[in-house]
């Protein structure tokens, strides 16, 4: 794959050089990013609608939070502190199976729960992380919380693109049945859908996206820009295809104008924070819309 | 051909402490219209749901008979976010395609869609927002997709709730098509008269069978 990525940078940064493309591509770190950036929009506006529609937008959160534990506990095992994956993905999907298994096994509503584990995940995180921040550069921190395009690299690349491949090929054969399972099991189960199995699918999916994005965009912000796309697309759209059409094309757009922007103007945030403000500008211009066009004013109802 | 015949045999189900379901057996003979009656927390839907494979149960449940396409399932009702920008031909795609229901359907698909939405007489509805249909139009689109395609088991629980008096009708003229072509149909029914006009067997359950057999018989020991 690193042929490939070689062969993509060298074609930008030509273009870069004859003033075709914006000056940041002259930039490796700024190609690696807009490379995930490609990956990520898509898969953060199907999968963000799924999470939106499934009412599990505190859940991701709680990943995310326990991403910040996975790295601390990366660093204490010895793992390279910019790019601990085994702990990470190994600590989040612990995580998110125990708090799904748990919520088949108990009475406490879904809020209630996923917010204890919620908790639970960011006092974890948060002492976990100030407990090895003396062996490990501030700026590591910083990244890991809110994102840097300067430490992405190949191996990260990678890593996205066999979540990428692992969602595309297991989740959107099993697209409708994770859709039907929370609209009503019993209508599923008579569809010949296994409702518990989609289930911890789709968590394991969430989980191996939210830590895939990790390195752009953080672990604090990777929740949000898994919803405020698919919030912005639902507010203009009165359908399935385009509620997850839109949301796609919002959240690759973030991502990318919030890369590029902040490089191409001056402007000193980190990627995860330019990100996520780009998407809750388009939300904001898409609840204008709503709110002043007949058309959508009927989107929901 | 026919549909399947369904045997319940001592059927058990405990939830939270509560019995359900107390030694339920009971045969529905293939291709057979059966009405299954009883009052409100008898366990008639949570027998269903065995039968669906939804509820851990002690005793069995199982189909005799070739299964050739998948059966046909009304939920009591749909209980569905009013928000949520779903078409009724998206909830349509979403039950009875492989492909998935954002990346639209085929043409086969979507004449297949067409057709049964007519069939229950809700074909002008396809575009319109799922949330935003009355009781009785989700009703009717639900059937729509408990026959598209044409199952060979269809389970319906109290389909006719909030349908108008042209709807049941509709409904009733259904059944009866399906029965004709061999459909095994099971059906969770309130309306006492309307079991005793359609049903070929009933059976009624209060946590345990209280009776099985014919709306004839049925009459005779009310």
């Amino acid at each position: 794959m690193n042929a490939l990525y070689d062969f993509i940078r060298e074609h930008l940064q030509a273009l870069a050089a004859t003033g075709v493309l914006p000056q940041p591509f002259e930039y490796e770190f700024v190609i690696n990013a807009l490379l995930c950036a490609v990956l990520i929009g898509p898969l953060l506006g199907v999968l963000g609608s799924m999470v939106m529609i499934k009412r599990m937008a505190f859940f991701s959160q709680s990943v995310g939070n326990a991403a910040m534990t996975g790295v601390a506990i990366g660093v204490l095992i010895g793992e390279s502190y910019t790019s601990p994956y085994f702990s990470m993905f190994g600590f989040c999907l612990l995580f998110a199976l125990t708090l799904k298994y748990t919520q088949h096994r108990t009475t406490l509503a879904n809020d209630t729960l996923i917010g204890v584990f919620l908790s639970i995940s960011l006092a974890m995180g948060a002492s976990l992380l100030l407990f090895v921040s003396a062996k490990i550069n501030t700026h590591v921190m910083e990244s890991v919380l809110f994102g840097s395009i300067l430490a992405v690299d190949h191996t990260d690349m990678n890593v996205l693109l066999v979540v990428t491949a692992i969602c595309a090929l297991i989740g959107l054969p099993l697209y409708n049945g994770m859709l039907l399972a929370s609209l009503n099991p019993s209508l599923a189960h008579a569809r010949g859908v296994r409702v518990r199995s989609v289930d911890y699918l789709f968590v394991v999916l969430v989980t191996l996206v939210t830590v895939a994005c990790l390195k752009i965009i953080g672990a604090v912000l990777v929740e949000a820009l898994l919803l405020i796309p698919a919030a912005a697309a639902r507010n203009i759209s009165h359908s399935l295809p385009a509620l997850v059409t839109r949301a796609v094309l919002i959240a690759t757009f973030s991502c990318v104008v919030g890369i590029l922007a902040p490089m191409q103007f001056h402007i000193p945030v980190p990627t995860g924070g330019a990100i996520v403000i780009v998407a809750a500008l388009v939300f904001v211009v898409t609840t204008v819309i709503r709110a002043t066009t007949a058309r959508f004013r009927g989107a929901s109802v | 051909m026919r549909g399947p015949a369904i045997v319940f045999d001592n059927v058990s189900l405990q939830l939270g402490g509560t019995r359900v379901l107390d030694a339920v057996s009971f045969r529905v003979e293939a291709g057979t219209l059966h009405c299954l009656v009883g009052p409100n927390g008898g366990g008639k839907t949570s027998l269903v749901r065995t039968l669906l494979g939804q509820m851990p149960h002690s005793g069995s449940v199982r189909l005799e008979g070739e299964i050739t396409t998948p059966l046909g399932y009304v939920p009591q009702l749909l209980d569905f976010d009013r928000n949520v920008p779903m078409t009724v031909n998206d909830v349509m795609a979403l039950l009875g395609q492989r492909r998935p229901a954002f990346l639209g359907s085929s043409r086969a698909a979507k004449a297949l869609r067409a057709a049964a939405l007519a069939r229950t007489g809700v074909a002008a509805m396809g575009a319109k927002p799922f949330g935003s249909l009355s009781g009785g139009q989700r009703q009717r689109v639900l059937l729509a997709q408990a026959i598209s395609p044409v199952p060979w088991l269809l389970i319906l629980d109290e389909p006719t709730a909030g349908i108008d008096e042209p709807g049941v009708r509709l409904v009733e003229a259904l059944v009866a098509e399906l029965h004709d072509r061999g459909v095994t149909i099971l059906w969770i029914n309130h309306d006492l008269e309307q079991v005793r006009r359609i049903a070929q067997s009933v059976t009624v359950i209060n946590q345990r069978v209280s009776f099985h057999g014919s709306p004839a018989q049925w009459e005779n020991v009310r």
